[in-house]
């Protein structure tokens, strides 16, 4: 209860230094004030196996224009030197502080772009309450894009297609803002009705540490408010990613102020292969 | 049993109960304490079949849903009770799951009410329907399926039966939630009543109230291009079959070039049923025999039929919205534009599509 209160104190003071910084005084006063009171959390997940080779999906749909792109599977996605992408990282314990200058400089949407007949990202993250959804057609043929979050508002949005003209005007209605309710407590699939084999998915959460591996299977939650948090890892395959020592995926740590490193975690195969 | 029989007689049944929604998981990844949670906090907030309750805050009127609700009867002053289960039960189920004693042997299956998604209304897409739109469905019946027109029911038993459909749902929306935080996210029990209230119970119940308060949510279709002549119906048709092969309307693909329900895409399903389908043949009967009802394919309509699910309506106008804003529930995109969703068609291109669909079936 006590640490909850001297937390939310750093909070308040850090909020009211931020506000004298935007009046342009103080600003290295307020990098010592948050570096006291958030700490990120970085780390590397490598597939500690042969990097599995990608399976050529059927495609099927609109091959004119599909049927020229190389389309694999996404399913799962090592580097060649193992790091694992595509692995969501966030925080599991409910109602935590959030570092105001999170609130300025968290890009103000999150892009879905379906582009040479896949979705792109696969894997994203969304602070829903600060952040749009912004979903944009960049192919000469009409998408669809569907997801359905538990309790939140089912989506089923068509994007016309992308005219074969240098008039960006005469492209209209291929994008779409949408709006996120509640968070969820797994990554929602999405999925495109017109073509089979496009896949994606999104977590909308109700704060910003939530991530993504990139390529090389790193990751980094920025400042995090300082303490004990329950972190959660997902992937798609198998859902919550269960190992001898995370079972559920999941782990406590003690956030410290600076950089806590979380090492390189290796994932064995078996843990990625569907019961 | 001997002694059950002699002291309540042989022909006693116990009281129906509702049924928790274990669809989709396995029995065993479910624990006993888990499912009491559950199932206490679901009939602390919503009652029992016999017994309802409608939760604080939550905008039903209660008197409708007692008379839909309990077993079948009246009083003496001739009004009804028990309407569901007189009405509804053999093919909906007690609990609303769709999944009645007859529903097996039902191609569409009956709705299960407990996902808050109804095809037919004349709400934007992702919106919920009209009490309205859940009243048009009862007094249509549903063309081509098992669901008949419950017209000759009088007014305030229609209202009591969209009531208590609206009360499954909210109640089914509810306790979605509860397996969410429950099961999968293995909330502490036991679980804080007001929590509950707060994010499982009243956003169900906020989301069927506004498409009734804001008409934003509601479609209101354009002024309908003149059809008054046969040629000005012709130039409406010609214009809506080149609409309905268009590149950005995509409905050929599902309905087919002839609107026979022919077209490439075969492997459709609803919201009901995607969850049961794998990637293979063997995973669809793994994943079956964890529902109730085995995995139903969705057919698109065949036009040339004429015989429309959710009504055609005065002018069209129910082949309007279910044009404008889809099927809910089912890949059927909608074109027109609704909140989130651009739109990839004007009102005036909807009902020339209208009127294309109609023509199919004059022949």
């Amino acid at each position: 209860m006590s640490r909850t209160l001297h937390r939310r104190d750093l909070l308040r003071q850090s909020a009211a230094l931020a506000g004298g910084m935007a009046l342009g005084f103080g600003v290295p006063r307020v990098a010592v004030a948050s570096a006291a009171s958030w700490g990120d959390l970085v780390g590397r997940f490598v597939y500690a196996g042969t990097p599995p080779e990608r399976k050529k999906l059927k495609v099927d749909k609109d091959v004119e224009c599909c049927g020229k792109f190389d389309i694999r599977d996404e399913s799962l996605m090592v580097a060649s030197d193992g790091g694992l992408a595509n692995l969501f990282v966030y925080v599991r314990t409910r109602k935590v502080d959030v570092c105001p200058e999170l609130a300025e400089s968290a890009p103000k949407r999150v892009t879905l772009d379906n582009r040479d007949c896949i979705f792109m990202p696969h894997c994203m993250t969304i602070w829903f309450g600060k952040q749009e959804f912004y979903i944009v057609n960049s192919d000469p043929i009409a998408q669809n894009v569907a997801f359905s979050p538990l309790g939140d508002t089912p989506a089923n949005i068509v994007l016309a297609a992308v005219k074969d003209t240098k008039d960006a005007k005469a492209d209209t209605n291929i994008s779409a803002t949408w709006k996120f309710n509640r968070a969820q407590i797994i990554p929602v699939p999405i999925a495109c009705n017109y073509h089979p084999w496009e896949s994606a998915f999104v977590l909308p959460r109700d704060n910003p540490y939530a991530t993504v591996t990139a390529a090389d299977g790193t990751f980094r939650l920025a400042k995090l408010p300082v303490g004990k948090l329950e972190f959660q890892v997902w992937h798609e395959r198998v859902g919550y990613l269960d190992t001898p020592e995370w079972p559920k995926g999941r782990f406590e740590m003690e956030i410290k102020p600076g950089v806590n490193d979380l090492g390189t975690v290796k994932i064995a195969p078996a843990r990625l292969e569907k019961n | 049993m001997v002694g059950l029989c002699l002291v309540a007689g042989c022909g006693w049944n116990p009281p129906p109960e509702f049924e928790l929604n274990l669809e989709g998981r396995p029995r065993k990844s479910v624990s006993a304490e888990q499912r009491e949670a559950i199932a206490k906090m679901l009939q602390r907030l919503f009652g029992t079949p016999d017994r309802p309750q409608v939760p604080d805050g939550v905008g039903l009127d209660r008197s409708l849903v007692e008379m839909a609700a309990g077993p079948p009867g009246g009083d003496a002053q001739g009004n009804q009770r028990g309407l569901y289960r007189r009405h509804c039960v053999t093919c909906h189920g007690v609990t609303g799951d769709g999944a009645g004693p007859s529903a097996a042997l039902l191609d569409p299956y009956p709705r299960d009410f407990r996902r808050g998604v109804f095809k037919y209304t004349s709400t934007k897409a992702g919106i919920k329907p009209l009490a309205s739109d859940l009243r048009g469905t009862l007094t249509r019946g549903v063309a081509g399926t098992a669901m008949p027109s419950f017209a000759q029911l009088a007014p305030r038993e229609l209202d009591a039966l969209v009531e208590y459909v609206k009360y499954l749902s909210i109640r089914g929306q509810a306790e979605q939630y509860l397996f969410e935080q429950v099961v999968d996210d293995e909330a502490r029990l036991p679980l804080d009543l007001g929590q509950v209230l707060d994010e499982g119970v009243l956003p169900a119940a906020r989301s069927w109230e506004a498409p009734e308060r804001n008409p934003e949510l509601v479609i209101a279709p354009g002024p309908r291009p003149p059809v008054d002549t046969p040629e000005a119906l012709a130039a409406s048709i010609a214009r809506g079959r080149d609409l309905y092969a268009s590149k950005d309307a995509q409905c050929v693909r599902c309905h087919g070039p002839q609107g026979d329900g022919n077209g490439e895409e075969k492997e459709l399903y609803d919201d009901w049923n995607k969850p049961k389908k794998g990637v293979t043949p063997e995973q669809t009967a793994e994943l079956e025999r964890l529902y109730k009802l085995p995995i139903q394919r969705l057919r698109p309509r065949d036009f040339r039929q004429g015989n429309f699910r959710g009504g055609v309506g005065p002018e069209g106008r129910h082949l309007y919205y279910r044009i404008y804003a889809g099927i809910k529930g089912t890949p059927m995109p909608g074109v027109g534009p609704s909140p989130g969703a651009p739109g990839v068609m004007t009102s005036e291109d909807i009902w020339h599509v209208v009127d294309f669909v109609r023509s199919l079936s004059r022949k």
